[in-house]
């Protein structure tokens, strides 16, 4: 091995090492300040130690929010996948639909429009009040944020199509719905998946508040309740999985993405 | 793009608008629904009304500033530090080695999530709502101010060292400009976010804003007041992306492809 | 080597046995392979070869952006330890700053060195107006045409009066119209502002036109195939038979090396 390979592995080790005592040092503050200073008495910031000693009871007991952990992630997932799937199936083709036929773009992009600057949030109360608490309102909030950017991503992807690939299409004699399936939407697809992918982002963000506001399971309302009750380690604990779950969910996507997208990413 | 007159557009627009309307109102004035869900005019009565006969402490416009006030000073810091924050880790790989990995780890809970803890640990003040929307904010700008940094072009940075260029020259006059368009685009996505962060968290604890105006609506099951919060919500959130364009037209105009 | 008999004081660069290697995945590439190369001031000196030859490499040594593996780079007695203003560079992709404006590209060098608003903005606009832009000091680069383009690269590298110029198959991207025209043009901004030029390419034609001398590149690794004199009198004429000699000369040792 030459000097110059040897001085880049040195490097690269020395830099992980620093990445790996920045993130120890994060602990290690926090538990100074936590176990040993007790700047903050427990209930509102716990040490590292009763955060994971928490999670671990949590695993399997339902007190005090009334669902072991698992029980809150499989009540969120539900809801999240319910609303969102949904959004996704109609929000894609409509987007689509939106871009290819002319008629459709006039018609509804100026209800689009009306529709699209309120934030998915404030549709929450609106949900509560027409479908009540239950799944149905949850799904329908998560509907409308994934259903947003859906569209918006899918009409844009579509709205790229390169006129010369079209001609190129029609000098092989391809009818217009042809051109659709084998020029427009593979030209979309990677811009589609960037639309799953941020409304994915948006809908488990929304889900937190929409369960903060109207449920008696999952992991928004496992934040809710605890902070009605000071116990900040479960707070912290429902935190982390919702962390956690959004980031395996989106590296799920991107597989997918890899595998679905030909000829590579173009963003 | 061209911005021609199109008749056509037009009318198939109207129609369209005109439409959902007449189906609200039919809606609300023919089919069960008339008990549960208000028409468009009883709405529209409510909008204007809200603007003199307060709603709580304040009248419409009261709330919005609260609200908007919460925004922009979270907004304000989370951006500068996002700035600095990112790009400093697109441009040190020391400064990369150490934040990224806490910036990775934190980034996935959504600004939302931190509500509770936020209020913990600093009770129901304003200072708590300027987090909460700093929160969602800086993640976002954070993010693109190290993409953005990580992939200036090196050849730019080459080129100016040929013509003399200082380290501080590098990054005050190369790399921050090069920036700027990204920087601006996760500024945008950023103010929407907190947007939406600070409707969260004055629909969880507050007594004044926007979030809490809507809360207020359905806690004493008012569709009406709650149709009207949302209006006055996709108004205020229509406006802030169009000046925040409006400006990155103004800044950015470099980046723009010709005609 | 041929230039050595000449006169020694005003050799404006010099490499000794410069050597480049380069390792990707445990595989050493080696691109320069014992280069000696010496540039008289104000000569015109271009370097032909073949497409992927390393070139631009040798360049970018003298420039200072690479750094010999072996041997030793010098420009006006100096020995080149990077990056520096003395040398000035045109690039292929011109590299302009595309959030400056022209006026902003051209004083970026002198503005670095801070040379004071008066001075530099007089500086700027008169090599603006040498390259022909005078009118265009306020649009941005995303606005110009590929000839514009490479113009106001030209008046960066002349604006930060360096002693040498370095340009790396500047006409390269452009259509063959243009390319004349900035050929032409090249020529007669040379003649007015005399510097020591180095001049990549890979068009014979272009070659000829414009060098004192051609010095005839081998394929990686990079070694000096030929070198030739060209005492053709400006302006050339690209249909002079004298011209076509030249060319055939050069083709016909390029021919060998395949």
């Amino acid at each position: 091995m030459s000097e110059f390979e040897k001085k880049r592995r040195k490097d690269k080790m020395k830099i992980t090492a620093i990445s790996g005592i920045s993130l120890c040092c994060f602990f290690i503050i926090w538990y100074v300040c936590t176990a040993i200073l007790h700047l903050k008495p427990d209930y509102i910031l716990p040490s590292p130690i009763q955060v994971l000693q928490a999670f671990y009871e949590k695993l399997g007991t339902k007190a005090p929010d009334g669902a072991t952990l698992f029980g809150h992630i499989v009540a969120s997932l539900k809801v999240a996948f319910t609303g969102y799937l949904l959004g996704a199936l109609f929000g894609v083709p409509l987007g689509i639909a939106m871009a290819w036929f002319r008629r459709v773009d006039m018609l509804v992009t100026p209800l689009f429009d009306l529709i699209r600057p309120v934030p998915t949030i404030a549709w929450i109360p609106l949900m509560i009040l027409w479908f009540g608490i239950g799944l149905g309102a949850k799904a329908a909030i998560i509907f409308v944020s994934a259903f947003v950017p859906c569209v918006i991503n899918s009409y844009a992807g579509i709205k790229q199509t390169k006129a010369v690939h079209l001609w190129v299409a029609q000098t092989f004699g391809a009818s217009r719905k042809e051109m659709l399936f084998t020029v427009a939407i593979p030209t979309a697809l990677p811009m589609i998946f960037t639309g799953l992918r941020i409304s994915l982002g948006t809908a488990w963000m929304t889900l937190c508040a929409a369960e903060m506001l109207a449920s008696n399971k999952g992991l928004g309302y496992m934040i809710q309740l605890n902070r009605t009750i000071a116990r900040a380690d479960l707070i912290i604990v429902a935190m982390l999985t919702i962390g956690i779950i959004g980031t395996i969910m989106t590296g799920v996507l991107n597989k997918l993405e890899g595998k679905l997208v030909k000829g590579g990413r173009r963003s | 793009m061209k911005k021609k007159f199109d008749p056509e557009k037009v009318l198939y627009a109207t129609a369209s608008i005109v439409f959902f309307f007449v189906a609200w109102w039919f809606i609300t004035t023919f089919t069960p629904a008339k008990n549960t869900t208000p028409g468009p005019v009883e709405v529209f009565v409510l909008l204007i009304t809200s603007f003199t006969k307060p709603i709580g402490e304040y009248a419409i416009l009261g709330h919005l500033i609260v609200s908007m006030r919460r925004v922009l000073v979270g907004f304000g810091c989370a951006t500068i530090l996002g700035i600095i924050l990112g790009i400093a880790m697109g441009s040190s790989k020391y400064a990369e080695a150490i934040f990224k990995p806490i910036f990775e780890l934190l980034r996935p809970i959504p600004p939302i999530a931190w509500i509770s803890l936020v209020i913990l640990f600093f009770g129901i003040g304003e200072l708590p709502k300027y987090i909460i929307c700093g929160i969602g904010a800086f993640t976002n700008v954070t993010l693109n101010s190290y993409t953005a940094a990580k992939n200036v072009d090196l050849q730019l940075i080459g080129c100016a060292k040929m013509l003399g260029t200082s380290e501080r020259g590098i990054f005050l006059r190369v790399i921050l400009p090069s920036c700027t368009p990204q920087i601006f685009a996760g500024m945008q996505v950023g103010l929407s976010t907190a947007w939406m962060a600070v409707l969260a968290a004055e629909m969880v604890g507050a007594r004044e804003g926007c979030g809490w105006l809507i809360q207020r609506g359905s806690d004493t099951l008012n569709i009406t007041l709650v149709m009207v919060g949302m209006i006055v919500i996709g108004t205020v959130g229509l406006i802030l992306a169009t000046v925040m364009r409006a400006a990155e037209r103004r800044l950015c105009s470099w980046n723009v492809m010709g005609e | 080597m041929e230039c050595d008999g000449r006169v020694k004081e005003n050799r404006m660069i010099v490499a000794k046995d410069v050597k480049k290697t380069f390792e990707s995945m445990g595989n050493v590439n080696e691109v320069v392979e014992k280069v000696s190369l010496e540039v008289k001031e104000n000569e015109f000196v271009v370097l032909f070869g073949p497409g992927q030859c390393g070139k631009t490499t040798l360049l970018n040594l003298i420039a200072g952006l690479e750094l010999p593996t072996e041997g030793k780079v010098f420009v006006n007695g100096k020995e080149v330890t990077g990056p520096g203003p003395d040398r000035g560079v045109v690039y292929q992709t011109t590299a302009l700053f595309p959030f400056c404006s022209v006026m902003g590209n051209v004083e970026f060098g002198p503005k670095s060195r801070g040379i004071d608003k008066k001075t530099r903005r007089e500086r700027a606009q008169y090599f603006i107006d040498l390259v022909g832009l005078t009118g265009f000091e306020k649009s941005f680069p995303n606005r110009l045409s590929g000839g514009m383009r490479q113009r106001v690269g030209i008046a960066r590298a002349y604006a930060n009066n360096p002693k040498v110029m370095l340009m790396d198959e500047p006409f390269g991207h452009l259509d063959a119209q243009t390319r004349y025209m900035m050929e032409e043009e090249l020529q007669n901004i040379w003649q007015k502002e005399k510097r020591t030029c180095v001049f990549v390419t890979n068009n014979s034609e272009e070659a000829v036109y414009l060098a004192d001398r051609i010095v005839i590149l081998t394929n990686t690794p990079t070694q000096i195939k030929a070198e030739i004199e060209v005492n053709l009198p400006r302006p050339r004429k690209y249909s002079d038979p004298e011209f076509l000699k030249i060319r055939r000369q050069i083709e016909d040792i390029c021919e060998e090396t395949l």
